[in-house]
């Protein structure tokens, strides 16, 4: 062995260390046979939406495509929540984490690497989904060759990239409340919010019908706090109809869904800085 | 003077249990030192605080009361870490990579760079005698082969002080022997050890010195070749027997055939 000194390179600040974790991550979870079986539950529904289509008057390409990023969103929703919430737990299961808190990796290096490894899996799958996606409705749409192909491709693309967005959210979810808690209260938890997050404005319905203005004030507080998934999930809805947003509200969106990721990974950091392990 | 490479003062720890929220204490003022170059075996019963004063030691948990340098840095500093490897007890790793991958994700972060964790990488597989099962995933490993593993991400960063624990778990005589000369290769090169193990013989082939631990004490820290070279013992199992029979009466600390020294005494 050679000097010693030589090699104490302290990679504190350096990628390195995230970069391990990511791939370490990412490896976990794309050699899970679970999310094969959910791809192909994704792809039998995609086809079932064919034979919908066909039941309907001249929207059989809109039906097919509802159903498929429907599944697409669900089959990737789930592996988010289900890989998310178990990421920091099965560390500690395994005293795995033991191997890397005793090398030179901060709490922060960790939980990026983490979310980082799941996002780029969860993006791998979507991008596979969505693949498969635009080649039946291409084929169903009026042939798989030139101009067709591209259009059902770039429409998917942009529907796609706002369902990523959404899972991007959750996944920081997942991964903030994996760090204190158990997989299914985890589970619960982010499931949970995510609910809600979709039926945010429901809250501040409920808070005009109340004649009780403490109460409309403490649901308008909530509305606040919870992510706006009903906001992404109405911009879909415009793109179906060929309505693209402008730069504005995609330039809101991207900076809102990282504002909330990055406040979450911090509080994650945080806590992960601070645990013992026992 | 010879430079201390691991100092611990007053070390101390409690855990709350979590039924009835009562106070535990695992470890009680553990003083301790141990200098470059040196081979300590800690040694002691189930449950003595063996694994937890090495987890105090790397910073995976934190004191009650006292504290413990490393290298000259706070226990857990990340700068101490990059100088060092550990080896749990047990040590479970992640079943869908294989050996080689393991070691290269251990290497990655360490920030070695990939040329050279590679060639590391290959190194210990052969050091560790795993060339055949390097390309294997983990979850086809035996216990053994995960320990030998264990040993070789350790030693990825090539450390100048080890921590590891309980390193002849689960290895055949033919495992022990070969950790018994990379003990002892990591010995002649100047690498500071600090090992926890039951089997007394290996111990006693390996260290310099050994503390015996009880009940979350240090009762007595001893030279090897002051126990094994004749007098008052026949070997090392006979006077960590009389030490603990000794300790467990409560009267370790006036027992006047195992008089417990402090480790700068033993030093000395």
């Amino acid at each position: 062995m050679t000097d010693n000194s030589s090699n104490a390179k302290l990679p504190v600040n350096s990628l390195e260390p995230i970069l391990a974790i990511a791939l370490n991550t990412f490896r976990e979870t794309v050699r899970d046979r679970i999310v094969y079986a959910l791809i192909l539950f994704a792809a039998i529904v995609t086809v079932l939406g064919i034979i919908l289509g066909s039941l309907s008057v001249g929207q059989d390409i809109r039906i097919l495509k509802d159903i498929g990023l429907a599944a697409i969103s669900l089959i990737g929703g789930i592996i988010a929540v289900f890989a998310g919430t178990n990421l920091v737990y099965k560390e500690l299961e395994r005293r795995t984490i033991y191997i890397i808190f005793t090398k030179p990796v901060s709490g922060w290096q960790f939980v990026l690497g983490k979310y980082i490894g799941l996002c780029l899996c969860v993006l791998v799958m979507v991008a596979a989904m969505g693949a498969f996606l635009t080649i039946i409705v291409a084929a169903v749409g009026g042939g798989l060759a030139g101009a067709n192909f591209l259009d059902q491709l770039k429409e998917i693309s942009q529907e796609l990239s706002l369902i990523y967005l959404e899972l991007l959210f959750v996944t920081a979810l997942a991964t903030f409340f994996s760090t204190f808690s158990t997989p299914v209260m985890s589970v619960l938890f982010t499931l949970s919010i995510w609910l809600a997050g979709h039926l945010g404005e429901s809250l501040l319905e409920l808070g005009k019908l109340s004649q009780n203005p403490f109460l409309a004030q403490c649901l308008s507080v909530i509305f606040y706090c919870l992510p706006d998934f009903a906001g992404l999930t109405r911009i879909r809805g415009h793109l179906l109809y060929g309505t693209v947003p402008g730069m504005e509200v995609l330039t809101y969106l991207i900076t809102y869904v990282l504002a909330y990721v990055l406040m979450l990974l911090v509080l994650a950091a945080i806590v992960t800085e601070r645990k013992e392990f026992t | 003077m010879a430079d201390v490479v691991i100092q611990t003062t007053n070390l101390s720890k409690e855990l709350t249990s979590s039924l009835l929220r009562r106070k535990v204490r695992i470890l009680s003022g553990l003083d301790l030192s141990v200098t470059k170059g040196e081979t300590f075996g800690l040694i002691g019963p189930n449950g003595a605080g063996k694994t937890t004063s090495i987890k105090l030691m790397l910073g995976l948990m934190r004191p009650t009361e006292g504290q413990a340098e490393i290298l000259g840095l706070p226990a857990g500093d990340k700068r101490a870490l990059a100088r060092l490897g550990y080896l749990p007890e047990n040590p479970y790793f992640y079943s869908h990579l294989t050996g080689r991958e393991f070691l290269d994700f251990a290497g990655q972060l360490f920030g070695i760079e990939k040329k050279l964790r590679r060639e590391r990488a290959g190194e210990l597989i052969k050091t560790v005698g795993l060339s055949q099962a390097a390309d294997m995933q983990m979850r086809k490993y035996s216990k053994g082969m995960l320990q030998r593993l264990g040993i070789a991400q350790s030693l990825i960063n090539e450390p100048e002080l080890i921590f590891w624990d309980e390193p002849m778990s689960g290895l055949d005589p033919i495992g022990r022997r070969d950790v018994r000369q990379i003990l002892l290769s990591l010995k002649e090169k100047g690498t500071t050890i600090f090992f926890n193990s039951h089997l007394l013989p290996d111990v006693n082939e390996v260290c310099d010195r050994v503390g015996v631990m009880c009940k979350g004490r240090m009762v007595v820290q001893e030279k090897v070749k002051n126990i094994s070279g004749g007098g008052d013992y026949k070997d090392l199992e006979d006077f960590f027997l009389s030490v603990i029979a000794h300790a467990e009466d409560g009267s370790a600390d006036k027992n006047d055939k195992a008089s417990a020294k402090t480790g700068e005494e033993a030093v000395s």
